[in-house]
């Protein structure tokens, strides 16, 4: 294949970073334009001083031109993140539920954005630091418990999966195919004693 | 399991385990270095793993149960390096040991089903993958570190793509 082998299992950050494009937010347009139908989506016809949802690349195209503001998603504050992140560190054992793109989004407006926000953008900047820093160290420690079977992710989003793959797929996969090489012969002795029977338990540690 | 196109699979293939002759067979001599002589029953020799596979599975005359040669348990897997790696599976020189080991490992367990040494490399993979994923994450960490160099060609593929993976990430999160 031409792709480079490291493109071709995982996506890059910014590929993730591209598909939180096109998630809606609500903007407040500052000036009257119609609707536009795109190949993917819809741009509703837009009226001055009118709440409408779009999509994050639109809008960010039209803050850039100073043509509307953006409306910050509800989680996107200080005092929510805070509590986010006093929940991380009341549960040790899992994750708080946060949106599966709140790293890549928070960015974005952090970065394009942040007079529409409600707080001070240094304030939101370290409490999103903070909450990166306890998750990975969490998913760091929750990688002790890897086995070739299965793996919990409950509450990772999608840029922290995605951080984990390369590194939990190869092990995972290996210790796969170690665990399979003496289930392969207890099938086999199996097969030969009991004429093909086939009702082994290869699935007992899930 | 194996990769036709994959050179580490063709290399752990080519790792010589230690073999012992059931028969004596006529012009093998040049395995030993004596072109031309036979190679006699009970000499003991290196053969590739390729190799001695095929010669242990096969039987010698049908339903003796015999078969050409005898594979022992090679170097990387006797009682001492097994009881190594049970201690301090992080200290092992896995590279110096066989630079593919966990290839090696497979084969032999998928030839002669051993619950007992699946188990120990399994746990020994958790542990050193734990340990890589930490240098791996901390780009300060490996430098003049032994552990690093200790590592079998697996587990360097797992370190490169580990660490390639929290460069993008980290590189994303700076710009």
């Amino acid at each position: 294949m031409v792709l480079p082998a490291q493109l071709q299992n995982n996506l890059t950050p910014s590929e993730v970073n591209f598909l939180a494009e096109n998630e809606l937010v609500t903007i407040l347009p500052r000036y009257t334009m119609q609707k536009m139908q795109l190949i993917g989506t819809k741009v509703p016809a837009l009226r001055a001083m009118r709440r409408e949802s779009v999509p994050l690349w639109v809008a960010l195209i039209l803050k850039s031109q100073d043509k509307c503001s953006i409306i910050p998603p509800k989680w996107l504050n200080v005092a929510y993140l805070k509590d986010k992140y006093d929940e991380e560190v009341r549960k040790p054992n899992q994750f708080s539920a946060l949106p599966w793109n709140w790293l890549e989004i928070s960015k974005m407006l952090l970065a394009r954005a942040s007079d529409d926000l409600s707080d001070p953008s240094h304030l939101l900047r370290s409490v999103l630091q903070d909450l990166r820093e306890i998750r990975l160290v969490k998913s760091r420690k929750g990688l002790k418990e890897l086995n070739e079977s299965n793996i919990v992710l409950n509450g990772l989003s999608l840029l922290e999966i995605n951080e984990l793959r390369p590194f939990v797929l190869t092990v995972m996969n290996k210790l796969r195919q170690l665990h399979d090489t003496s289930n392969a012969q207890d099938i086999a002795d199996q097969d030969e004693y009991e004429d093909g029977g086939y009702d082994d338990d290869d699935d007992d540690d899930i | 399991m194996s990769n036709y196109y994959d050179l580490d699979d063709i290399l752990a293939d080519g790792e010589k385990v230690p073999c012992r002759f059931n028969m004596t067979v006529p012009g093998l001599g040049y395995l030993e270095g004596n072109p031309g002589k036979q190679i006699n029953k009970d000499s003991k020799l290196e053969l590739p793993f390729w190799l001695a596979k095929v010669l242990a599975v096969c039987d010698l005359q049908e339903e003796s149960g015999n078969s050409f040669i005898d594979i022992a348990s090679p170097e990387a897997i006797n009682l001492k390096v097994l009881n190594a790696i049970k201690t301090s599976s992080k200290s092992v020189d896995l590279h110096k040991l066989l630079p593919n080991y966990y290839k090696l490992i497979e084969r032999w367990c998928s030839m002669y089903s051993d619950p007992e040494i699946t188990t120990i490399v399994m746990q020994m993979l958790k542990e050193r993958s734990f340990e890589i994923n930490n240098y791996a994450s901390n780009p300060n960490m490996g430098v003049n570190n032994d552990f690093i160099y200790s590592l079998d060609e697996y587990e360097k593929k797992l370190y490169k793509l580990t660490t390639e993976s929290n460069k993008q990430m980290r590189s994303w999160l700076r710009d």
